[in-house]
């Protein structure tokens, strides 16, 4: 902070810059203090573990960030720990407990929206979560960003009368979009 | 007075400092008191007289910082404090007049002192408007303590209790991994819903709970004619995960049972996990709340939702015209923070070259509850009725921490709303965050003393213990943008970090986690922690590998 040199300022810029001056020295002082009483109380006791903290995350980033390309988008056919693979969308087939119909697992909840029938926005959600599982592949790109607009009216049209349970399934399988 | 202050380490003061007291007690300091003056925000500083500035005795001057000296009262400037106690033998301990602290001439350096920090606090204390000055000890803060031994210890009990359950189980187990690792699959975008069950899963004393079969679903449904009930859900989840098998598991019949509940909710369609927490929680508080009548000392809520997860928020209003302050509590389940605005101020970013490990420019966790915590200075629109003063005066608010839960789930609202543009947009920020987090610099007793200057003084309640140091169990990460992302869980059993992607569970680095986009955070408090890993290494880690598993590529 420079201040400006006293001998080219008017008598009241002067003042003013004094004051600012006195001001400042003042507020300086207040952190100060203030920080020399919490060091010697101890109240900044959590400051080293917080800077480790701080430096694993950064070392963490840096890493995470070199091996980014070989990245998180295969993660779906990775090897549990138990070395299990799984399919992307689930298989396992179960009963519907509203309507009884035989359900695979990865279409349960679009299924049970619908056939629960409820919900303002039953019939956008159902599009919007098969279109999100068909788009598993490809997670993480923006191109699974869906645009229901329009197919819900296809929707629609196609599929008849709203919230009436499960109809349209005959085995189970869906085949909307 | 500072051995009810754990937090402090005992100031120890100095030889001069020391001498003084021998000598004159609390004599100076007494005399003192009167002209102690306090803001309002809770500064204080000395005032002889109404209407004269001090100045030096020496110089005349005024503009530096000035001293009293607490023998003889005269007032000397930094460059002349030691030319008094020079001329006046003995007169070596004085205050800085501004700031009312205690300073050593002969040490050149500010000291500290129990008792003079009383004698501050004293005097702010009678200043202030009568009640709810927010530094008054209630009573309610001695039963409050009381209430949470018994609650820690009832946990301890449970957690005795699944300790048994687990190693019946042990015997029967063909895994050597953390109990309770089982993949969930995605019932088509309900990755919200695993995420944070996973976190339900493995939170300790929640976990407890169910596995010491406080709530058996079998028994629930035999009493109750009432189909409907959340936590027999979570018990059939519990015992499925637990089972010791490996293939995912489908939890299609708690969707259901969820959708049912929440239809009278406004909107159906949850996509959030934070929101789907909460109804959760929720849930099962309308169920297990009814059945256990709250405790009589005080209405806390005994269900497992609440005796886990709720913890006790403090907010406080304060005049800035005549320091009243108005204090209100808030039960809250989880704790949303606000992003913090990393301060990337420009000489940082230039300077990059020279600290390679620079780290400003960052948004922390700490960073986001100091904002939380931070004084707020209200609008001129929303200026706050003080009863003290009878009219509307600006004010400052200031929320702390009354009482923490045992399992602290932290929200970080990632989802921006703009009014204007009337949309929704995700801030995709990296959020650094600690694995383990000392809570105490938020209590209500550590913000309020910060109000007061850190004096040595016992405040309201002021158990600080470690019991407000937590360690981190799950973080709920979501990836992707608003509408379209995903939701993964790290969890973290027996001091591995694992990865729960819907059907998939991973081991991974720690690192993975650090750099990761946290969402939500689960944190337990740390004696529940270790305790809690103690229950669930069932193996040396040494053999951690299951022969009978195939290794991919292997067969």
């Amino acid at each position: 902070m420079s201040l400006p040199n006293d001998d080219n300022m008017s008598p009241h810029a002067q003042l003013s810059s004094h004051f600012f001056g006195d001001l400042l020295d003042s507020v300086i002082a207040d952190v100060a203090s203030e920080c020399h009483r919490i060091a010697r109380l101890g109240l900044d006791r959590n400051l080293d573990e917080e800077e480790e903290e701080l430096r694993l995350s950064a070392q963490a980033r840096a890493m995470v960030a070199d091996s980014s390309n070989s990245g998180e988008t295969t993660s779906k056919y990775v090897v549990d720990i138990f070395g299990q693979t799984h399919p992307p969308v689930a298989t396992e087939i179960f009963d519907c407990m509203n309507c009884g119909r035989s359900i695979v697992a990865g279409r349960f909840a679009p299924h049970l929206e619908k056939c629960m029938g409820k919900g303002r926005k039953a019939r956008l959600k159902v599009t919007r979560s098969s279109t999100a599982a068909q788009n598993r592949y490809s997670r993480g790109s923006p191109s699974s960003t869906y645009s229901y607009s329009n197919s819900t009216s296809m929707n629609r049209l196609s599929n008849g009368a709203p919230g009436v349970a499960g109809e349209e399934y005959s085995n189970g399988s869906f085949e909307e979009l | 007075m500072s051995t009810r202050n754990p937090s402090y380490t005992n100031p120890k003061s100095c030889k001069h400092l020391a001498d003084y007291k021998l000598r004159h007690r609390l004599n100076g300091f007494n005399s003192l008191q009167e002209h102690l003056k306090t803001t309002p925000a809770g500064k204080s500083s000395v005032s002889q007289s109404q209407t004269k500035i001090p100045r030096c005795g020496f110089c005349d001057g005024y503009r530096e910082r000035l001293y009293l000296c607490l023998i003889c009262s005269s007032v000397s400037c930094s460059s002349h404090t030691l030319l008094h106690s020079q001329s006046e033998n003995g007169h070596d301990i004085a205050v800085d007049v501004e700031r009312s602290e205690l300073y050593c001439v002969l040490c050149c350096d500010q000291v500290y002192d129990p008792d003079f920090d009383r004698t501050v606090m004293l005097k702010h204390i009678m200043d202030l408007p009568p009640n709810r000055s927010g530094v008054a000890d209630e009573e309610g803060a001695v039963r409050r303590s009381s209430k949470r031994r018994r609650l820690v210890s009832g946990l301890e009990f449970d957690s005795k209790k699944s300790k048994q359950m687990v190693s019946m189980r042990d015997r029967r187990a063909k895994s050597c991994y953390p109990w309770g690792l089982r993949g969930l699959n995605n019932l088509g975008s309900t990755c919200f819903m695993n995420s944070v069950l996973q976190a339900l899963l493995h939170a300790p004393p929640f976990r407890n709970y169910f596995l010491s079969d406080q709530h058996n679903h079998e028994v629930c449904r035999k009493r109750s004619s009432d189909r409907l009930c959340l936590p027999c859900d979570i018990d059939v989840i519990f015992s499925a995960v637990f089972s010791g098998d490996r293939l995912p598991y489908s939890p299609a019949q708690f969707l259901y049972s969820w959708w049912q509940h929440s239809t009278n909710l406004a909107s159906y369609e949850q996509q959030d996990a934070h929101e789907f927490f909460i109804s959760v929680l929720d849930g099962i508080h309308e169920k297990e709340g009814k059945a256990r009548s709250p405790s009589i000392d005080n209405g806390d809520c005994q269900c497992i939702a609440h005796r886990v997860f709720s913890g006790l928020l403090r907010s406080d209003v304060t005049c800035m015209c005549c320091g009243f302050t108005s204090t209100t509590y808030d039960p809250c389940i989880d704790i949303s923070v606000n992003l913090d605005t990393p301060n990337c101020s420009p000489t940082g970013l230039a300077n990059k070259s020279v600290k390679p490990n620079e780290n400003t420019g960052i948004s922390t966790l700490v960073g986001c509850l100091d904002l939380f915590t931070k004084p707020e200075k209200l609008g001129s629109d929303q200026k706050f009725f003080c009863e003290n003063c009878q009219e509307r005066q600006d004010s400052v608010k200031q929320m702390s921490i009354k009482r923490l839960p045992s399992v602290l789930c932290l929200h970080i609202k990632r989802f921006e709303h703009s009014p204007a543009r009337k949309m929704s947009r995700k801030i995709d920020r990296y959020l650094q965050f600690p694995f383990g987090l000392d809570m105490n610099p938020y209590l209500s007793s550590s913000v309020v003393r910060n109000r007061f200057g850190n004096r040595i003084f016992a405040f309201e309640g002021d158990d600080l213990d470690t019991s407000a140091e937590y360690e981190i169990f799950a973080v709920v990460t979501h990836s992707g943008m608003l509408d379209s992302g995903h939701y993964v869980t790290y969890l973290r059993l027996t001091n591995q970090w694992y990865k729960c992607d819907d059907a998939w569970i991973t081991e991974v680095d720690e690192g993975v986690v650090r750099a990761s986009q946290c969402y939500m955070l689960f944190y337990v408090q740390k004696t529940l922690y270790y305790k809690a890993n103690e229950d669930l290494s069932c193996q040396p880690i040494s053999s951690r590998r299951d022969p009978f598993v195939p290794i991919a590529g292997c067969c």
